[in-house]
């Protein structure tokens, strides 16, 4: 409900192109920066601080689990999983988005498809990833395409359901007045459908991704193929605890990194034309 | 010279339960430079009309279409709304209707933008833009594609008076100089009367009421009594619609 | 103005007895179930690996639908099926009461001091962004097999969202009502009890389905290393006894609880999906504004 107050009420437009960043606003932000660092300061301070309370096994301090990150990085075989676990990630990942658009663009434009594929959907966005990983092992063995299978059954319904809203957010009255104009029909995908449906793959891209490296990890630690997953397992049995942390650690960073710098900034040129209103 | 020709027309919109008849045996036809004001309750077909001559919408029994020595005629549509892309800059706006992109085109349409006064403006978002100045961008883009025929549908009605005024005086001198076909839908009585040279009344229900012709000089002054006399018979026209109506 | 009839016939005419008979949307809702199992049945997926796969063994694994079958009635019938699922409610309802809590009041102080939102914002994003497994696997090592490790797991899984949705929720309570408010110099507490908490409503049901859903989630994965009961332990036990058609008829038992919580309780599927969306990514996830004529 709010979010459509919010777009109902189209805020005014700020005409000039280049708002002179005023001073309060400034010193605002420096403050929240400032408190952003004690939160930082405040975690690690406790986290270091517990640790040096139990035995070093129970939980290694920040140190020791960054000493961890350098010598695991350092091994002969990080290279060769992280390398496993992002080909599973960029296949699984690829035909997911393929074939979740595909069933988005059927389901947004008939009622037929809509209601052939609306159970499919809503099963496989509310199950837990377990049930499809261990199925997929089940079924496909150690074969390199249980994650990838896995992948694609686990995150195509979060591409789907944004492609399903973006297809019928898609202006109808400019495809009128293209058509009045006879504007031909491979202008009219480029100039109104793509631009109309680009933050709902935006957002199909980002929740999908989100899904989909846990679940590759999650399939390689049980399907035991090459990857990450088969390594968080390995240091799971050895009970090395900063292991763990270590590797949870990279997954985060590298989840951040392609949120925070890759797809942020594309949206952001993406996006130019929109009036900057909600500063 | 094209032609515009509407032949016992019948639109049927599918409704759930019941249908809704928006346009009801409608035949008129008009040609050459000729301004043919389109006017009417709310409701009674009007912009359905222009759709369908449009191409937008398709007719459910007879036919409408505007032609040029025997073939589909270039039209110029001005909607009810802008209807400008969002995610595109003015000047891509005006260039996203044309056939092709060549210099010529270009440079066409930067004629076109500096007659409606929005130079300077073509290469701001549509949204920088204030509700007059994107109408005047959809106006500006219709000219652009040097159309045989324009269609316009309340083009005045969201502006304020003043802006409207200037516009109407604009589109009048555009019309003059370009000897266009022009199909103008309004509410406006006034506006009807001081820029046609004919008026096409429709009534509830989509059928048409009267077809007359203006025969006043141009420019044409409201205080003048010969245009105060037309107004006020098509203003007679349509209490005599709101008695029928009612 | 009577052209029901001849209108209605006319986009009808056109659809063979067939079409009209099997291509409806409610006839979908069934087809689509059939077609699997017909699939299914006749091993296609099987087949179609075969051939991309020429020295694949594992086909036989795969159970048919007739033995899938046989094993949910007798998970039904000799109770597992039940037990699983209530000792794993159970602790949901445990660790998501502990969300609910605790999540409850940091996402209301994150909603209403930009200090405590500026010291906390970035590691809810990471709780987000952290995986169940590696909190399934921490737990396990930390508590060993029980209770606590999974009801924590799921206190853990579910807390982001309900902190996110009650912070935003804080936020989205109009500015213009919180400055009316300032200008009379109407109490904290009136303000709260009137003004806050009744704008919460919304955001509260989010906080309850996203991190419900969440929460489930991430209990599944942590029975599986930190428990020896539960659903998540039962259908990995039965993987590791090589009971294929149990696994699968448990994996059918999941989707159908998810139908039935989905359908009963949650109503319709709907983008509100997404409605937890955090403050970070909400300038470029908003549908764009069209002028609509
Ligand atoms: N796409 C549509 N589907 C169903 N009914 C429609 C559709 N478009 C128009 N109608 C109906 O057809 C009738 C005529 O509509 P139209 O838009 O042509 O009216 P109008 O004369 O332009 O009115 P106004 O002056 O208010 O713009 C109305 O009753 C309207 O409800
Ligand atoms: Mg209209």
């Amino acid at each position: 409900m709010a979010t459509q107050d919010v777009e109902a009420t189209a805020p005014a437009v700020r005409i000039d192109s280049e708002p002179e960043e005023p001073r309060p606003e400034r010193a605002r932000r420096q403050r929240y920066l400032l408190w952003r660092i004690a939160g930082y300061v405040l975690f690690i301070g406790a986290w270091a601080f517990i640790s040096s309370l139990t035995e070093p096994y129970i939980l290694p301090s920040p140190v020791a689990v960054l000493r961890k990150m350098v010598e695991v990085v350092g091994r002969d075989d990080f290279w060769v999983n992280i390398f496993a676990t992002l080909r599973h990630l960029a296949i699984g990942f690829t035909l997911a988005f393929v074939i979740g658009s595909a069933i988005g663009i059927a389901m947004g434009r008939s009622a037929y498809w809509d209601a052939f594929f609306r159970d499919y959907v809503m099963l496989t966005l509310t199950t837990p990833g377990l049930v499809f990983a261990l199925v997929c092992v089940m079924i496909f063995g150690l074969l390199d395409i249980g994650p990838i299978v896995a992948i694609v059954l686990t995150s195509f319904a979060h591409v789907t359901v944004n492609v399903v809203e973006g297809v019928r957010a898609i202006p109808r009255e400019l495809m009128d007045m293209a058509t009045a104009y006879g504007v031909p029909r491979s202008t009219r995908i480029r100039n109104i459908v793509l631009p109309a449906v680009a933050p709902f793959l935006f957002t199909a891209i980002r929740y999908g991704f989100a899904i989909a490296w846990k679940i590759t990890a999650l399939t390689e630690l049980f399907g035991q193929t090459d990857g990450v997953g088969i390594q968080i397992r390995v240091e799971f049995l050895f009970f090395d605890i900063a292991g763990v942390l270590a590797w949870a650690f990279f997954l985060v960073g590298f989840a951040l990194v392609m949120e925070r710098l890759v797809l942020q900034r594309l949206e952001r040129r993406f996006f130019r034309w929109r009036p900057k209103a909600f500063a | 010279m094209a032609t515009v020709s509407v032949q016992n027309l019948r639109k049927v919109f599918p409704g759930e339960g019941r249908d809704v008849v928006a346009l009801e045996d409608v035949s008129f036809e008009a040609s050459g430079h000729t301004f043919v004001s389109i006017v009417g309750p709310s409701g009674c077909g009007k912009s359905t009309l222009l759709n369908i001559l449009a191409g937008v919408e398709t007719p459910t029994e007879g036919t409408a279409d505007i032609t040029k020595d025997g073939s589909r005629a270039r039209v110029g549509y001005v909607f009810q709304a802008p209807r400008l892309l969002p995610w595109r800059s003015v000047m891509d706006n005006m260039l996203f209707v044309q056939a092709e992109q060549t210099d010529q085109v270009r440079e066409r349409a930067s004629r076109y933008l500096a007659m409606v006064g929005l130079s300077e403006q073509h290469k701001a978002w549509p949204a920088q833009l204030s509700g007059g100045m994107q109408q005047r961008v959809g106006i500006a883009r219709a000219f652009s594609i040097e159309p045989d025929a324009l269609l316009m549908d309340e083009p005045f009605s969201h502006l304020d008076a003043i802006t409207a005024r200037g516009l109407r005086r604009e589109l009048h001198s555009m019309w003059m100089e370009t000897k266009k076909t022009v199909l103008f839908v309004t509410h406006d009585v006034g506006e009807a009367v001081e820029l046609s040279d004919r008026i096409v009344i429709l009534e509830k229900g989509g059928k048409l009421r009267k077809d007359l012709s203006l025969d006043l000089p141009f420019p044409r002054d409201p205080a003048d009594d010969k245009v105060a006399l037309t107004k006020a018979e098509v203003l007679r026209e349509f209490e005599e619609l709101d008695l029928i109506a009612t | 103005m009577d052209t029901t009839a001849s209108s209605g016939s006319v986009v009808r005419s056109g659809r063979s007895w067939f079409q009209r008979t099997f291509v409806t949307p409610r006839a979908a809702r069934i087809t689509a179930p059939v077609l699997f199992l017909v699939a299914w049945q006749l091993r296609l997926m099987d087949r179609f690996l075969g051939l991309l796969f020429p020295g694949r063994t594992e086909s036989a694994l795969l159970p048919t639908p007739a033995e899938v079958v046989e094993a949910m009635w007798e998970q039904l019938l000799d109770g597992r099926l039940l037990e699983a699922f209530s000792v794993s409610l159970l602790r949901l309802a445990l660790g998501f009461a502990l969300a609910l809590l605790v999540g409850s009041i940091v996402g209301l102080a994150m909603g209403l001091s930009s200090r405590i939102e500026a010291m906390l914002h970035d590691f809810v994003i990471v709780g987000l962004t952290f995986p169940y497994l590696i909190w399934g696997l921490l737990v396990a090592m930390w508590f060993g097999y029980g209770t606590i490790g999974p009801v924590l797991v799921v206190f853990i899984a579910g807390l982001p969202y309900v902190i996110l949705n009650m912070s935003e929720g804080v936020h989205d309570v109009s500015k213009e009502l919180r400055d009316m408010a300032a200008a009379y110099e109407i109490p904290r507490d009136r303000v709260m009890r009137h003004l806050i908490l009744p704008s919460l409503s919304p955001f509260f049901f989010a906080s309850l389905r996203y991190g419900l859903a969440n929460g489930w989630k991430g209990l599944i994965l942590a029975e599986v290393f930190a428990a020896t009961s539960g659903a998540g332990w039962h259908i990995t036990s039965m993987r590791d006894y090589g009971d294929f058609a149990g696994v699968v008829g448990f994996a059918i038992y999941f989707a159908l609880f998810s139908i039935v919580v989905e359908r009963l309780v949650f109503g319709r599927l709907s983008r509100r999906v997404f409605r937890w969306r955090p403050a970070t990514g909400r300038d470029v996830s908003e549908p764009p504004e069209v002028a609509a004529p």
